[in-house]
């Protein structure tokens, strides 16, 4: 199968920072991939450079075969990136929001594709500064989804967001990987994590502790669930 | 180009803003409020009333007086025959003014003789409209000094011109300027070059301060919701992203301009020149041709672009709203800086170091351009277009170089200095 992400000894500094200290992990085609790690480990860090925002320090990153260093405009045609904790144009609609960011694509229908995946009825008309932050996430990852990217990248999608709403997003999450969506995300949610992901990568401290399914991972370990996992393996 | 437009358009309606329209519509109201005021204050001094009262027996003086009505004063005579009396009646005529001829006017009037009258004048209050009216007397006793004194030469002495005696010198200005000698009167001279060079710069200062002030606002509004990052990942050309901010900041900028200008002119209406002095001023030769106003145009254009390239890459360094606004403050003084020399200074008797950081400052030469090109000089009007594309070009290439690496989004602005 094809790898949507190969990451090689991927290094990044901020200045004198060094956030991301030599990591590898493959993403296959098709697959939900997750990040996990404490706060301050770099997941962020690297999954703003595969999604082309920032350089890499040393090391290379490829999403279907194309360098990020050198193809970043072909690459942002397959992605989408949904970042944590972002907001959207407070003075449009959120429909109006989901027609600007439609505007790069060719596909119209993908505007009622990404209100379904909203939720938002009809407060969808609304302007977005009178969104609460739960609101708000939905949009943005309706907004990230839409557009049936080869590639989605979302970091920590459900956060800020009620049980019921997490759990809305992670079927639509399972459902788009069947039309065949690749998925890399980050969460500090371990049922999330257990639930939705093929593969997770343990990240601490800026290098990567263990890879693996998460049975794989519990056998390894002998825990019951990924929250265990996560805990000796950082200790 | 539909990207292009997209941006475009999510930046106008990212821009205009509820605050933005309320301000607006409050500073219009202010000005068109501010300038109903003056304009009733002038009108006001145009609707004079005059009440005499009349203790001359003689008629004669009724040519006097008809010569008055012509200069527009409404001219009442009152019944009464005591001050206390014609007072309450001046009133009731609702004069602002009223004159007692005394006895034996014109008879002394008609020799040539020293005559007082007396003058009351009715005020209702403290008020700048009351205060006007006193002008007026003023004009109104030389009027009809004027007209006593031209009568009694045109009776005395026929042969004579009454003018020519009145005011034996008349005079013929010329105005030498740098190397051109042209006929007309300094002080009217200097009036319109002053309005000239004052308007055209201030429409200009506000252009670029909005303009700057709104994409700055928009890098950091983009910065601290985060909207930035999500844009970055977006199929669509960096170019387009800076181009697109550039073009929605400048269209608001100016319409935010044109709208104050709108209400501004209003206010200033009462106080523009007259159109004799205009054109007066067109026989000279001191006028923009259309030629050189496609070269202000140009100028101006110029210089919002290197405005808006600048604060494009200040904005990369700003954080969030506040820091942009703070990093605004830089570029408003390089445009004060220009504006209040071009207002009060000629730039060119400046030193000469003095004057190349002036000229450095790409703002200067549209606010220059106005005053040279009144004296059809071309030549810093052209080097200032020559100067401006160099600096544009230089500021975009590195503003896209700054959106081409990660510094868009790493980049810090901190006022705090390293231990
Ligand atoms: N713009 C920046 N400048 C300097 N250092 C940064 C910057 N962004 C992140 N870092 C540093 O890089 C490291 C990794 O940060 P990163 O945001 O990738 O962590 P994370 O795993 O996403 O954490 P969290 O779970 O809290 O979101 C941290 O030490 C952080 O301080
Ligand atoms: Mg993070």
């Amino acid at each position: 199968m094809e790898q949507a992400i190969e990451v090689n000894n991927l290094v990044k500094s901020y200045g004198k920072i060094e956030a991301v200290k030599g990591i590898s992990f493959n993403v296959q085609t098709g697959e939900i991939f997750g990040l996990i790690g404490p706060n301050g480990a770099g997941k962020t860090t690297s999954l703003r450079i595969i999604s082309t925002l920032l350089q890499v320090t040393s090391g290379s990153v490829k999403v279907f075969g194309c360098d990020v260093s050198k193809k970043a405009p072909e690459i942002r045609k397959m992605i989408s990136y949904l970042p944590e904790e972002a907001g959207a144009y407070k003075n449009l609609s959120g429909k109006a929001y989901l027609e600007f960011i439609a505007g790069f694509y060719s596909d119209n229908t993908m505007i009622k594709k990404g209100m379904e995946i909203a939720q938002l009825g009809e407060r969808i008309k609304d302007k977005v500064s009178t969104y609460s932050k739960g609101m708000t996430r939905k949009l943005l990852v309706a907004r990230a989804l839409m557009m049936s990217p080869k590639l989605a990248i979302l970091d920590e999608p459900t956060s800020g967001l009620d049980v019921v709403n997490s759990k809305g997003i992670r079927e639509i999450i399972k459902d788009f990987v069947k039309s065949g969506t690749t998925i890399l995300l980050s969460s500090h949610n371990m049922l999330e994590i257990e639930f939705l992901c093929d593969r997770i990568a343990l990240i601490n401290n800026g290098m990567i502790v263990e890879t693996g399914t998460p049975q794989e991972l519990k056998a390894k370990h002998n825990v019951n669930n990924i929250e265990e996992v996560f805990l000796k393996a950082i200790v | 180009m539909k990207h292009f437009y997209n941006i475009v358009k999510k930046e106008v309606a990212e821009l205009v803003t509820k605050q933005l329209i309320i301000s607006l519509v409050f500073m219009v109201l202010f000005f068109v409020s501010m300038g109903k005021i003056t304009k009733s204050v002038e009108e006001g001094s145009k609707e004079i009333r005059i009440s005499i009262l009349n203790l001359d027996v003689n008629p004669y003086l009724q040519n006097i007086l008809s010569i008055a009505n012509k200069q527009g004063i409404q001219i009442d005579f009152v019944e009464s025959k005591d001050v206390k009396s014609a007072i309450k009646e001046a009133r009731e005529q609702k004069s602002n003014i009223l004159l007692v001829l005394p006895d034996g006017f014109s008879t002394k009037v008609g020799k040539m003789e020293k005559v007082e009258i007396e003058i009351y004048s009715i005020m209702n209050g403290l008020s700048m409209q009351e205060a006007i009216s006193s002008k007026v007397i003023e004009s109104i006793i030389e009027t009809l000094n004027n007209s006593i004194t031209t009568s009694f030469i045109q009776k005395e002495m026929p042969d004579k011109k009454p003018e020519d005696i009145l005011n034996p010198i008349h005079t013929k200005n010329f105005v030498i300027l740098k190397e051109k000698t042209i006929p007309g009167d300094a002080g009217v001279l200097s009036a319109l070059v002053m309005s000239q060079s004052m308007m055209i710069p201030l429409v200009i200062m506000m252009v670029i301060m909005y303009t700057g002030m709104l994409v700055m606002t928009s890098m950091g509004t983009e910065k601290e919701n985060k909207t930035l990052e999500t844009l970055l990942t977006l199929p669509v050309k960096r170019e387009y992203i800076i181009a697109g901010k550039m073009v929605g900041s400048a269209v608001v900028g100016f319409l935010m301009t044109v709208i104050y200008m709108v209400g501004f002119k209003y206010y200033m209406s009462p106080f523009t020149s007259s159109p004799e002095m205009s054109t007066s001023l067109k026989d000279l030769g001191l006028f923009i041709t259309p030629f050189g106003y496609v070269l202000l145009g140009i100028s101006l254009f110029l210089a919002i672009i290197a405005a808006l390239s600048m604060c494009i890459i200040l904005g990369v360094f700003a954080q969030d709203t506040k820091s942009a606004m703070t990093m605004t403050y830089p570029i408003m003084l390089v445009v004060f800086i220009p504006f209040f020399l071009s207002m009060f200074k000629d730039i060119e008797t400046l030193p000469l170091s003095l004057r190349i950081l002036v000229y450095a400052i790409p703002f200067t030469h549209p606010m220059i351009a106005s005053k040279s090109l009144i004296f059809h000089d071309y030549r810093m009007v052209l080097f200032g277009i020559a100067y401006m594309i160099v600096f544009v070009v230089i500021a975009m290439w590195i503003a896209v170089r700054l959106f081409n690496t990660d510094k868009v989004l790493t980049a810090k602005f901190s006022v705090k200095w390293k231990k």
